[in-house]
């Protein structure tokens, strides 16, 4: 049956190009993901670091690794999503050929074995071009992490040895289990439908993509549903997952939706026109194909990134409305005394941030998270950040900063740089911030000043009324920097969102590029099966341009179906984005990247266009009667 | 004819085709016997069902009604491991399309019956099929490489490797030139003068004429027989048939 395989693998070469490929990407991406993690979570701080770099290493260690974690779930998500529907398509289109060995006494299980063997092949090949790739990969991810400052220069994504048994695992797992279904439902096919001259007469909405689709889409709805009640941290963590269960179901959905927006689109009335939404309907199989990777691309894009936008966006509308002080004052160490000296200055707000550990539980179940305590002054804090009254804040205890993570009672272990604070009681807390922030507020007294002398602090200044504004900021000016708070939240708010950019090509880029390359794949195995079908259409009068121009028209409406729909699933996550931030801040907050939404669409359009036009152009090369006369 | 000289007997055989209305009746209760150890053909206007009763006779399509016995074997009772495995070992097809497998040489196309059924044959074996269609110095070409003819008898060579009880030929000469056609049809004379059971649709009267007996089908139902008739016999009486439409 191998060498039944090899002849098989060298005859469609189109349909297998494409299926390695699927599994090289794939498995590239995932490598390079899976290594950048685990060399970013063992990553050393560099020798002669103080305590206060050290944590602050530690931390940004930690957000690191989580995006990474992000990257390395969306890889594997895309990984399994296109592999399997690249060889599950390749089945499908090749039912003619199995059913032909069917007719010739092929049982059942050989037809099975046969696939399964041809996938194995595949995801073994597919990996071993993979693994080799994946260190490209990962030297581009690596560029791009240090070019965008998210780890230092001397970091570098290390090779293990055990990554080999991952990515073989990988590649061969998730081929096998794509083709398994299809060979599954392959197996079945009638000897007799050899016989026919179309194939693919099989029903598309099987009761495996109906249960799929709908359970995907119960477990979008379910995210949508629980996300505004996950609070400041959870319910974005929910609505960015919402794109994956979201684009799953659309993709399994989408045979029965993909031919009537097809219809809808306008695609002319000539001759090319009538064949393309023809063939819309009769091939569902393949359009919904060709729409599925453009659906994740859309959903996964569009939707993550429009709700880290808007979640940005209501931290920045939060953090905006929250705020109650005329002037910003940026020092190094508190300069509480020496800004309420300056004339006019009716109170300051100085807040003296310290990185800090926090530790719960004891024994084995300890649990120590890296972030930034905040040194406070509770009365003038209240007031400055519309908090409620932290009267309860003095002397050793803590409360819940506005970036959460410590619990909200009981006490918690606090260790600052060079300084062990021990058990503290956690006696207050600040509405969590949708932008997030300091983890604990603590009291003044209770670091000594030589601690907090070097530390960033900012000083949240409200002026008497009537005060000369420009002669207060003067004065302050000798103190540090300082900006109106207009100014200074503009900065920050500046820095967040290309913080949030930063992070989402992090997570989106190359993803969003496989998924291309997926939709391009499509498009080449679908049209491998097509020759004849050409052949046929200009034998009956067509010229090679009105098929071409068929098949364009046909790419672009699938395109576009594949585009609505993945608006669709993106919507959900819009959606949960919008009631997540109403719940947290009091009001929905939406930002759509409208230049990245516009930018995907046109790309995606652009590459489908340009690749069904290279294929139908390539396979109608030959005149018709060739391909018609000289058949098999 | 009694059972045991038929190779395929069809008893009271329909097959329907929709519903209700728009319901065909493709096979209308068929009762015929294809004899052992020669050859007939099925003749008649197109659409007549002649292609669907050559399907229902070799076990590649399901009957609503009737029975169909391949020898003693009960092939509408037949599950599908069964029915594969008789098309391992007791049918043989040849279509008017060839259907071989475009990847695979001429003798590997040959060969393949024989290790779908996990044998691995003889090269001998092999070689002696393919000689025995003319085509021993054709083993290592690719169909694409093989004129129309030369590809339909690797398929005949395909379909005979297992030595099968019945041969079912779907116009076989239908896509042939007429001196490839001739070659085809003088193969087969061949093999049904040394004992093979051939079962042949057709609508080419030359083709008939060449088996020892004719079946015509009108509407899914058995019109008529002719045995050892002309071509001019075959064609008269086919447009007899035609006409009456």
């Amino acid at each position: 049956m191998m060498g039944m395989s090899r002849a098989g693998l060298a005859e469609r070469w189109p349909l297998f190009v494409g299926a390695f490929l699927s599994v090289t990407l794939g498995v590239a991406l995932v490598q390079s993901s899976l290594l950048l993690l685990i060399s970013a979570a063992t990553f050393d701080p560099p020798a002669g670091l103080s305590a206060a770099e050290r944590m602050e290493f530690t931390d940004s260690t930690a957000a690191v690794v989580s995006m990474l974690g992000i990257v390395l779930g969306i890889a594997t998500f895309l990984a399994g999503f296109i592999i399997s529907s690249t060889f599950a398509f390749t089945v499908a289109q090749r039912r003619r050929d199995l059913a032909l060995l069917r007719l010739v006494g092929a049982g059942r299980g050989q037809v099975r074995r046969l696939l399964l063997g041809e996938a194995l092949l595949l995801g073994a090949l597919g990996a071993a071009a993979g693994v080799p790739l994946g260190l490209v990969v990962m030297s581009a991810q690596t560029w791009m992490l240090r070019r965008m400052r998210f780890v230092p220069e001397n970091f570098t994504g290390e090779w293990q040895d055990w990554i080999l048994a991952v990515s073989f695992g990988t590649g061969i797992v998730l081929a096998v289990a794509g083709a398994m279904v299809a060979a599954r439902r392959a197996a079945r096919v009638r000897p007799l439908e050899a016989l026919r001259e179309t194939g693919d007469a099989a029903r598309v909405m099987t009761v495996t993509r109906w249960l799929s689709g709908l359970i995907f889409f119960g477990g979008a709805l379910a995210l949508i549903i629980v996300a505004p009640h996950g609070g400041a941290a959870g319910g974005p963590a929910m609505a960015m997952n919402v794109p994956l269960p979201a684009a799953i179901a659309a993709a399994a959905l989408s045979p029965l939706v993909v031919p009537l927006l097809g219809r809808l689109l306008p695609t002319g009335s000539g001759v090319a026109g009538v064949l393309a939404r023809a063939n819309l309907w009769d091939a569902r199989r393949r359009s919904a194909s060709v729409a599925a990777p453009l659906i994740v691309l859309i959903a996964l894009v569009v939707g993550t990134a429009g709700a880290g936008a808007s979640f940005t966006a209501a931290g920045i509308d939060q953090m905006r409305s929250q705020t109650h002080a005329d002037l910003v004052v940026e020092t190094t160490g508190p300069a509480g005394p020496a800004i309420a000296a300056v004339p006019g200055v009716a109170s300051a707000s100085t807040e003296t941030s310290l990185p800090a550990t926090f530790t719960t539980g004891h024994g084995e179940d300890a649990e120590t998270e890296t972030g930034t305590a905040v040194v406070v002054d509770p009365a003038a804090y209240a007031a400055a950040h519309s908090t409620g009254p932290l009267t309860a804040l003095h002397g050793r205890t803590a409360a819940v900063g506005p970036g959460g993570d410590v619990p909200s009672h009981g006490t918690v272990k606090i260790q600052l740089p060079g300084l062990d604070l021990g058990e503290v009681p956690v006696v207050a807390s600040v509405p969590a911030a949708m932008s997030g922030g300091d983890n604990a507020l603590l009291p003044p007294g209770l670091v000594p000043a030589a601690l907090l002398a070097k530390a960033d602090t900012l000083s949240f200044v409200t002026l008497r009324p009537g005060t000369d504004q420009a002669a207060a900021r003067a004065a302050l000016a000798h103190l540090g920097t300082v900006s109106t708070t207009d100014e200074w939240l503009k900065a920050d708010a500046k820095v967040r969102a290309s913080t949030n950019d930063k992070i989402m090509l992090v997570i989106m880029g190359l993803g969003g590029l496989y998924a291309l390359i997926g939709v391009i794949n499509s498009i080449v195995i679908g049209a491998a099966a097509r020759r004849r079908e050409f052949a046929e259409a200009r034998i009956t009068g067509l010229t090679r341009r009105q098929v071409i121009r068929s098949a364009l028209l046909e790419s672009s409406a699938v395109t576009a179906a594949g585009i609505l729909l993945g608006g669709v699933a993106a919507a959900g996550a819009l959606l949960a984005a919008l009631t997540s931030t109403a719940a947290v801040t009091g009001h929905g907050t939406l930002s759509i990247p409208w230049p990245l939404t516009l930018a995907i669409c046109a790309v995606a359009l652009l590459v489908t266009s340009a690749t069904s036009l290279i294929t139908s152009w390539s396979a109608t090369r030959h005149a018709p009667i060739t391909l018609l006369a000289a058949r098999e | 004819m009694t059972r045991a000289d038929a190779a395929v007997t069809l008893s009271g055989v329909s097959r329907v085709y929709g519903r209700g209305g728009a319901a065909v009746r493709a096979v209308d209760d068929v009762t015929v016997a294809f004899p052992r150890g020669g050859w007939t053909a099925v003749m008649g206007p197109s659409g007549s069902g002649k292609s669907t009763l050559l399907h229902c006779a070799a076990g590649l399509e399901r009957v609503d009604s009737g029975q169909v016995l391949l020898g003693d074997t009960d092939l509408t009772r037949a599950r599908d491991g069964e029915l594969t495995a008789l098309r391992r070992t007791r049918i043989g097809f040849v279509f008017q399309s060839f259907n071989l497998i475009g990847s695979l040489t001429a003798a590997q196309n040959v060969a393949l019956p024989l290790r779908l059924a996990g044998r691995r044959p003889r090269g001998s074996e092999v070689r002696e099929t393919l000689a025995a269609v003319g085509l021993a110095d054709r083993a290592r070409h690719r169909p694409r490489e093989l004129s129309g003819g030369q590809q339909q008898r690797v398929a005949i060579a395909r379909a005979m490797v297992t030595r099968p009880d019945v041969l079912f030929a779907d116009e076989p000469t239908g896509a042939l030139d007429s001196s490839a056609a001739r070659v085809v049809l003088d193969l087969l004379r061949h093999m049904a003068d040394a004992g093979q059971s051939i079962v042949m649709v057709s609508h080419d009267p030359v083709a008939a004429a060449r088996a020892d007996s004719v079946v015509f089908l009108r509407d899914g139902r058995v019109v008529d027989h002719l045995a050892g008739a002309n071509a001019h016999e075959v064609a008269d009486r086919l447009a007899t048939w035609e006409a009456a439409r």
